[in-house]
């Protein structure tokens, strides 16, 4: 078996990225991973990939917020059970206010921490394949596949429209 | 003869990239002074503040009745300046409004230094200010927690969950953005953008979680911001004081706080495009929609004025009637019509589609908002106040130099921070801006066939 080769493509405009994409898709490589300077619905498309779990955190963390505000108003209120101007010792609707606010705190520092965690970063290396103009203004595509294979992918890449492509050992 | 208009070029990514990383080149040395009067000011701000702990709330104007005046005023306004901000990022977002991408930034920006300013208000009104974790879910020596019932610990938690979101959906905005202005510095510069870019390299699966979470964010950032203000009124409509005791004040407050926010968008943004030298990135195109917002949340804020009065003279409420009364007609009647000039009659002038483009005409209104949106919430804060419901309480409010002041210093503070931060981060994200490239291109063909 021949060693494995990544294959790296660059394009100037995002259609030209997402339809490479969905070609390299269906020759099957061992990997792909896409470069963009802006996040693209049609790249994400043609990659194919599941939706964020983050959806999943911020769910859970959500959930967490109220339940947490409901520990906290019922229970300090239960702790003293001190009567303030005549209302129940709990009184639901002014604890919705507190209910609603943490839902929101811990829903969103959910969102950021899931992001973090899903998403790998802060990352202390960069990807070998990474170039400044990534974050610029070109899109790159990086294939991995076996040696033999590579001509096969690079003609892809090639007939696609990508400005670039080079191979390097993975 | 008039000159011939240019026409645009339409621009690529590399020129948004080349407009937005030179606004953060180092700043000349009339940039410094600016900052250092900003600083200064708050310096004046925070030395008196520091002689208001030691001597005691004495040193202002605050005499029963009016215990609230220019402090809550300024904590009431500022939370108003920073709605805007979360309008424009988070629910324009959600409905993909495209012009939002040029202003977004800066509105998010001024929303957080916004928040972070009014958030001082509550410590510096607090006599006591070291007692200021009574209102955090802490117990007190007497292991008394805070009570959940009253309006101003709702406070406490909505302007503390409104600043903390607001901060992580601005730093998550910025991650791309902070990542390319790294590939393009050199020394300390570099390093700073390379660790807030936390290594962001742009891969599909980081843009994968990327999306999702920002989506989120924005999507709970949606209500948050109509709670935020909400509760805020509520520190008012909760208590039975004529004036302040309304059903109207969720909505009413809500929309004077997105009036004076974008108002104040626009008085950040006139200046800074012709500073700053983005006339490219920020066309007239954007102008016209943010004066159609102010324009809308204006009629919104005359309508609730109109219902107000209404309410009070179909109540048969008597006190209800005199303290509208005092409040149009009384010793301070003219800072109500102030405030109606201001927020009711000069943004009529938005109806024009001429001065809506007109840039120094909008700035100027804009200020006028300003003006108006401090002044209403004096009038309904201290004036309410000073007309109780006991006419042999009644007496009026005379700032003292303290709260002159600190209100001086938390305009400093504002405009120090908001200042730094645009020309040390991308205060326009080039991120989005490339995304919506093609309505960029298309503002500039407007203004060139308008300008032609």
């Amino acid at each position: 078996m021949s060693a494995p080769v990544e294959i790296i493509g660059s394009f100037a405009d995002e259609s030209g990225c997402a339809g490479c994409v969905e070609k390299l898709r269906s020759a099957k490589p061992i990997a792909m991973r896409v470069f963009s300077p802006i996040p693209s619905h049609h790249i994400e498309h043609a990659i194919g990939k599941p939706k964020s779990p983050v959806r999943a955190f911020v769910l859970t963390g959500g959930i967490l917020g109220v339940i947490s505000a409901l520990a906290l108003t019922i229970g300090t209120s239960w702790e003293w059970n001190l009567v303030v101007g005549g209302k129940p010792i709990v009184s639901w609707p002014p604890f919705i206010v507190i209910i609603f606010e943490l839902m929101v705190l811990f829903g969103g520092i959910s969102a950021v921490l899931s992001f973090l965690f899903n998403a790998r970063v802060p990352a202390f290396e960069i990807d070998a394949r990474y170039s400044s103009r990534f974050s610029e203004d070109r899109f790159g595509v990086v294939v991995r596949c076996e040696e033999g294979d590579g001509t096969r992918f690079e003609s892809i890449l090639r007939d696609a429209g990508a400005e670039e492509v080079g191979r390097e050992a993975a | 003869m008039a000159a011939a208009v240019q026409e645009p070029v339409a621009p690529t990514f590399r020129d948004i990239d080349r407009s937005v990383l030179r606004v953060m080149e180092m700043p000349g040395l009339a940039y410094w002074i600016w900052v250092g009067f900003c600083f200064v000011l708050v310096g004046i701000g925070a030395a008196l503040w520091t002689r208001q702990i030691y001597e005691g709330l004495g040193v202002t104007g605050l005499r029963q009745p009016v215990m609230w005046a220019m402090y809550i005023t300024n904590f009431v306004f500022w939370v108003g300046i920073a709605h805007s901000g979360t309008l424009i990022s988070a629910i324009l977002f959600l409905f993909r409004t495209r012009w939002r991408t040029a202003v977004y930034r800066a509105a998010e920006t001024m929303t957080l230094f916004a928040v972070a300013t009014a958030g001082l208000f509550p410590m510096i009104h607090l006599g006591r200010v070291w007692n200021l974790y009574w209102l955090l879910p802490y117990p007190n020596e007497r292991y008394l927690q805070p009570n959940f019932r009253s309006p101003l610990v709702w406070d406490a938690f909505a302007v503390s969950t409104y600043l903390t979101i607001s901060a992580l959906f601005l730093f998550m905005g910025l991650i791309p953005d902070v990542a390319n202005a790294r590939e393009h510095a050199i020394g300390w510069r570099r390093t700073f953008y390379a660790t807030l870019a936390l290594g962001w390299q742009g891969t599909d699966e980081q843009w994968r979680h990327f999306s999702m979470a920002y989506l989120l964010l924005a999507g709970l950032a949606t209500p948050l911001v109509l709670s935020v203000h909400s509760v805020v009124s509520w520190d008012f409509a909760m208590a039975q004081l004529p004036g302040w005791h309304s059903t109207i004040f969720a909505p009413y407050f809500v929309a004077g706080a997105i009036f004076s926010g974008v108002a104040m968008v626009i008085t950040l943004l006139v200046p800074m495009r012709r500073w700053l030298h983005i006339e490219d990135l920020l066309t007239p195109w954007h102008f016209d929609n943010l004066a159609k917002v102010v324009l809308l949340t204006s009629l919104v804020v005359t309508y609730s004025y109109s219902v107000e009065t209404f309410m009070a003279w179909y109540s048969g409420d008597k006190i209800e009637q005199m303290t509208f009364y005092m409040r149009y007609f009384g010793p301070w009647g003219w800072l109500f019509w102030v405030m109606v000039l201001c927020n009711c009659l000069i943004p009529l002038l938005l109806f024009s589609p001429r001065i809506r483009v007109n840039l120094t005409a909008l700035w100027i209104i804009s200020l006028f908002v300003n003006v108006g949106m401090w002044t209403e919430r004096f009038v309904i804060i201290a004036g309410s106040l000073a007309t109780n419901f006991n006419p042999s309480q009644w007496a009026f409010f005379r700032p003292s130099i303290t709260e002159i002041m600190i209100t001086a210093g938390s305009f400093g503070w504002f405009l120090g921070l908001f200042s730094l931060f645009a020309r040390f981060l991308p205060i326009v994200s080039m991120t989005e801006l490339k995304e919506g490239i093609v309505w960029l291109r298309k503002s500039l063909r407007k203004d060139y066939s308008r300008a032609a």
